[in-house]
């Protein structure tokens, strides 16, 4: 039976699956039965349409807050766990005081495809769509264990509770992924089958350092999602390799256009740069300047505040991105890069202008730009090129925890450099250009 | 070989204090694989995830031992 919020899938997995494991966090777990009740205990606290900004964590009570704030009527806005007070304090003030249309269930945030952290409001009726795509793209199934790593603030970790709670499946989370002890714990769960989503940097970790480990799990591991950012194709030719029975996903999806379409790169292909048909609640067209476009109802409703960022991506029940990319005879879409300043380290789009602006207050800093840099986990990172004033020393730990302070932690330059000038064009821009072409 | 290996690791990892006697707490997976790699490479050791323990990992003079042992072993 469908059902058009989620918080409605979990009233009903509490009756028909009561004593199941709704979530399993390090020593805890809790049943769906006892989930529910928690979550109607907890929903006392928040009122109909208030938006509730909170810091996310990685275990069962993020589930009780997130339900039980959809469960008052409230929409939730899940922060960074680690967000500096007064960043946390600024988006409360700034969302709390935001007109959010009635349909409207969460706000995430999100550096928006122009630019500095948009909140990105999503509806029930998306969140349920989600869900849908997700079952029928990836067959996820009532009796799975699906374990996340990630940050539930990120679409990547929060969509993976939509398909599952619409299932009545099972949950492990996992804070990260740096004690990979705990994560082959978690495999070792009685299950019959077990799934998770990884950031590319993290395949490239488990490759490295546990390729063998990895492998003993091959029969129980369903499937494995990597996205947000583009994963190497010698890594995705090793991991069908070291994993032959099981499916490996690469999906084009944002917090702007929900989850779009995927693609099972374990299918004796391996294409690089495929991400499969679109699933049933999306459409893909490919516009005239050869940018992907996306309908369905996976849409975000708008940016909470701001509507005429809204319109300069969402028109006519349309998502306009700055990814290129085809679709090929098959249907099948393949992206073909961004046109876009924003840069994704890892899975976490970054604007540069943002940690510049940060920087350009420190008093030893004459210029500086933000740029992206090859790297040999995460595939890229952020590098600070930074021209100081006459005497000054570069002092790369001060201008990262200074940055840190006012900043996410996702968005501090990992490397620094003391350049004499940043490159400017003739009307005394930044050249950004130069510096992608010249740091492949 | 303590300053070194400091030295290597406030260069790939800047916000992290090496400092600390909790080490492990403050790093994240990027953290623990940048430490791993890094080590592995300037000293030619191999090293996995079965090294990545919250002991190893616990301040820079456990790094250390962790480096020694193995270099020890090689």
């Amino acid at each position: 039976m469908a059902f058009s919020k989620l918080v409605d899938y979990l009233k009903r997995d509490a009756e028909i699956y009561p004593e199941k494991i709704a979530a399993i966090a390090g020593s805890e777990k809790i049943t769906y039965k006892e989930l529910y009740a928690k979550v109607l205990e907890r929903s006392a606290k928040f009122k109909k349409g208030e938006v509730v900004a909170f810091r996310s964590s990685q275990d069962i009570d993020f589930l009780i807050t997130y339900f039980a704030i959809h469960q008052a009527g409230a929409i939730a806005a899940p922060l960074e766990k680690d967000i500096p007070e007064s960043r946390f304090k600024e988006i409360s003030e700034m969302i709390s005081s935001s007109s959010v249309p009635e349909e409207v269930a969460d706000i995430l945030f999100t550096t928006g495809t122009t630019g500095k952290s948009k909140g990105v409001m999503i509806s029930h009726r998306t969140i349920v769509s989600n869900g849908e795509n997700l079952i029928e793209g990836q067959l996820f199934s009532h009796n799975l264990l699906f374990i996340i790593n990630g940050p539930m603030n990120h679409i990547g970790s929060l969509s993976k509770i939509f398909p599952t709670t619409m299932l009545g499946s099972t949950i492990y989370f996992l804070e990260g992924m740096k004690d990979l002890d705990l994560f082959f714990q978690a495999l070792d769960y009685p299950a019959d089958k077990v799934a998770t989503f990884f950031v590319p940097a993290t395949i490239r970790m488990l490759l490295q350092f546990s390729e063998e480990r990895l492998a003993s799990y091959k029969d129980k591991i369903d499937f494995i999602e990597s996205g947000a950012a583009p994963l190497p194709h010698s890594d995705m030719l090793k991991l069908c390799e070291v994993l032959p029975n099981t499916r490996l996903y690469n999906t084009y999806a944002s917090t702007e256009t929900g989850i779009i379409s995927t693609y099972n790169f374990n299918d004796g292909r391996c294409t690089p740069g495929c991400l499969g048909k679109p699933m049933s609640h999306s459409k893909v067209i490919i516009t005239e300047e050869g940018k992907i476009s996306c309908k369905g109802d996976t849409l975000m409703t708008g940016y909470v505040n701001d509507p005429l960022l809204t319109a300069t991506i969402l028109r006519d029940n349309t998502i306009f991105t700055s990814d290129l990319g085809v679709l090929d005879e098959e249907g099948m879409l393949h992206i073909k890069g961004r046109e876009s300043d924003v840069i994704n380290v890892g899975g976490f789009k970054v604007a540069p202008t943002e940690v510049e602006d940060v920087a350009m207050s420190l008093p030893e800093v004459k210029d500086c730009i933000c740029i992206s840099v090859e790297h040999k986990i995460t595939g890229r990172a952020l590098k600070l090129l930074v021209v100081l004033k006459e005497g000054e020393t570069l002092n790369k730990q001060r201008i990262a925890r200074f940055l840190k302070e006012k900043l996410e932690a996702y968005k501090v330059p990992m490397l620094y450099e003391q350049v004499e000038s940043v490159k400017r064009t003739y009307n005394g821009k930044m050249d950004r250009k130069y510096y992608t072409n010249n740091n492949q | 070989m303590k300053e070194r290996i400091r030295q290597l690791l406030e260069d790939a990892l800047p916000l992290v204090d090496f400092d600390s006697d909790f080490l492990f707490r403050e790093l994240d997976s990027l953290g623990v694989t940048t430490i791993l790699m890094t080590l592995s490479e300037e000293y030619h050791i191999k090293l996995d995830a079965k090294d990545a323990t919250p002991k190893n990992l616990k301040s820079l003079d456990s790094l250390v031992a962790l480096v020694e042992s193995k270099l020890a072993k090689n």
